[in-house]
């Protein structure tokens, strides 16, 4: 669907060309320092807009810190806000329903990632929409709240890259950066949801692991012998040159259940080191369910801040959700 | 007894206590024998004094009651003189056990007019004062957006200029000519009953359809308990069927709820 009531910008960055070849430092491709079973460090905090019933914001720390100055910008991190509105009453137009209805809504800001969006949902955002619905609907007990309706909104605010921008030219194979879109969406949404003190089964979390190929300059005595992909959670996709396979899930970490699961790229021929003898899938979901184990802490420790939030804010006597940090429980 | 090892905020999914030990009460569910949390709250054992023989309930609480301290905000309750203030212990056992904030049979709602039919008058519910009518004892079970500061949204409600967006955020509810008061049903005008901006405390007796809750206000204590007269100035209550302007003083024809 193209926007024709506004005047649309090019679709692409703005950024000058740069013809000079680009030697030394800055034509360097990233490389992964992290371990392959490390984790970058998330961001996560509840309550940070008050109109809302529920919110969250989630970052994850970019990988390298802008050291040097490369006439190639650093691989992106990724910031989003999700907001939950509701229970509120249905539309007119809905029919009765016993159960709470969710819509789910995910969209770009037009400069979130080097490609400009528009202003239109796209067909990838609204399929971020439905992977996120799937994921929190097995999560929330619907038959609490009849009559209503509970509104998720995702604005990303800067998405993970696809791949290196300096190796962009034509090598288009997958869009990698979404699935870590997706499980920042599903972590953040769960956080949104628990501050909105909508009935949940579990907090769910969203994990990413990967399996990727590393190139023969690069391998080490410790990886994998000639070809074989090794698996790395929470990967960004700048860092490596070709991914094989990438696998997002929702997980509920209480109840040992998996709420949604994506997996893209092939995995099913993929043989990892002589001594596992997973098949390609089950070392990603097992990965991924690593990931999302590890996330939950940090979702808890925020939803934990949500709860505290409210207990001063209700024993101050005022109902207005103000930010004042981590205060002591009195009751 | 799990008592002790309960901690005082849960978070969704975290296990509580054992089916064995204890109820699962507001705010709980069931999973694999064991009672977890659903929502981020204080935890809450009711234990039963009248029956000792039963098990206590377990809740996870969406408000905060503070149950040392006496309530802060007294003095917005004295002013409004529309909701009791929030009692101290758990509630007795008769209380229904409210697992959500919706408006249930019998809950008491403070509403605003944003419509007034020749049959009816559509009104948009602003707070759910929970627990059953008549007792009481009465836990304040309203959901803690912040669209629900009662302090605003009263002092800005009856002010018919004040007609904000989040008004399709509420949930709408209908009173039935019928409703209005229980004598001389057959006589009632709509116009003479409810204006436009009026705060309408009600009783709910229906959740009706899918878009409206049926609302009732037959009765002493129900009816109009905040208006503007058409000079824009807060009106008093004269009687049952009269509130009248304190600078003009023209009164205007109103059901009026019983002032406390």
């Amino acid at each position: 669907m193209t926007d024709r009531r506004r005047i649309n910008g090019p679709p692409c960055g703005t950024r000058p060309p740069v013809f000079a070849p680009a030697t030394g430092k800055a034509a360097e491709s990233p490389k992964r320092t992290r371990r392959s079973n490390e984790l970058r460090k998330i961001f996560l905090k509840t309550g940070l807009i008050p109109s809302a019933a529920g919110s969250a914001y989630l970052e994850i720390e970019p990988a390298r810190p802008l050291l040097t100055k490369p006439l190639i910008a650093r691989s992106s991190a990724l910031k989003l806000t999700c907001t939950v509105h509701g229970p509120k009453p249905l539309p007119r137009s809905t029919p009765f329903s016993p159960n709470l209805l969710i819509t789910t809504h995910v969209k770009y800001a037009p400069f979130a990632a080097r490609r400009r969006r528009g202003y239109i949902r796209d067909a990838s955002e609204r399929d971020l929409g439905v992977h996120l619905e799937t994921a929190i609907r097995g999560a929330i007990i619907a038959e609490r709240w009849p009559k209503s309706a509970l509104e998720v909104t995702v604005n990303v605010l800067e998405a993970e890259d696809d791949r290196w921008w300096g190796n962009v030219s034509g090598s288009y194979d997958a869009s990698w950066g979404m699935m870590n879109v997706l499980a920042g969406c599903i972590t953040a949404t769960s956080a949104a949801i628990a501050d909105a003190r909508i009935d949940c089964l579990d907090l769910v979390v969203g994990g990413v692991a990967a399996l990727v190929r590393e190139e023969a300059s690069q391998k080490t005595e410790g990886h994998a012998v000639n070809g074989s992909p090794i698996l790395v959670l929470d990967p960004d996709p700048s860092e490596h040159r070709s991914i094989v396979s990438t696998c997002v899930i929702a997980y509920m970490p209480g109840r040992d259940e998996i709420t949604e699961l994506w997996l893209k790229g092939d995995a099913l021929e993929v043989a990892l080191s002589e001594d596992d003898k997973r098949s390609g899938h089950e070392a990603l979901i097992d990965g991924a369910v690593d990931t999302a184990r590890r996330l939950h802490s940090v979702l808890t420790a925020a939803v934990v801040e949500s709860g505290e939030r409210l207990f001063s804010a209700m024993t101050d006597g005022t109902w207005t959700k103000d930010d004042n940090g981590n205060v002591e429980m009195k009751i | 007894m799990m008592a002790t090892s309960l901690p005082k905020l849960a978070v969704p999914g975290q296990p509580l206590a054992p089916v064995s030990s204890h109820l699962s009460g507001p705010g709980t569910h069931i999973h694999g024998g064991v009672i977890c949390a659903s929502i981020t709250g204080p935890v809450i054992v009711d234990s039963s004094q009248s029956k000792p023989k039963l098990k206590s309930v377990l809740s996870v609480s969406r408000t905060y009651s503070n149950r040392n301290t006496a309530p802060t905000n007294s003095e917005n309750n004295n002013n409004l003189n529309v909701m009791p203030t929030p009692t101290t212990t758990p509630t007795a056992a008769k209380a229904k056990l409210r697992y959500n904030t919706l408006p249930v049979v019998d809950s008491m709602v403070l509403t605003r007019v944003t419509r007034v039919q020749k049959r009816q008058a559509t009104v948009s519910i602003l707070v759910v004062l929970g627990g059953t009518v008549g007792s009481g004892n009465q836990d304040l079970a309203m959901s803690t957006s912040p669209n629900d500061n009662i302090t605003s949204i009263l002092t800005s409600a009856a002010d018919p200029e004040n007609h904000s967006s989040s008004e399709e955020l509420r949930f709408q509810a209908l009173i039935r000519k019928e409703d209005v008061r229980a004598v001389e049903k057959d006589r009632v005008v709509m116009e003479d009953m409810f204006r436009v901006g009026d705060i309408v405390r009600g009783t709910v007796i229906s959740l009706g359809d899918q878009s409206f809750y049926y609302l009732t206000t037959a009765r002493n204590d129900l009816g109009v308990v905040m208006a503007r007269s058409e000079a824009g100035n807060m009106m008093f209550p004269v009687s049952w069927r009269e509130m009248r302007d304190p600078v003009t003083g023209a009164g205007e024809s109103r059901k009026v709820a019983r002032p406390f």
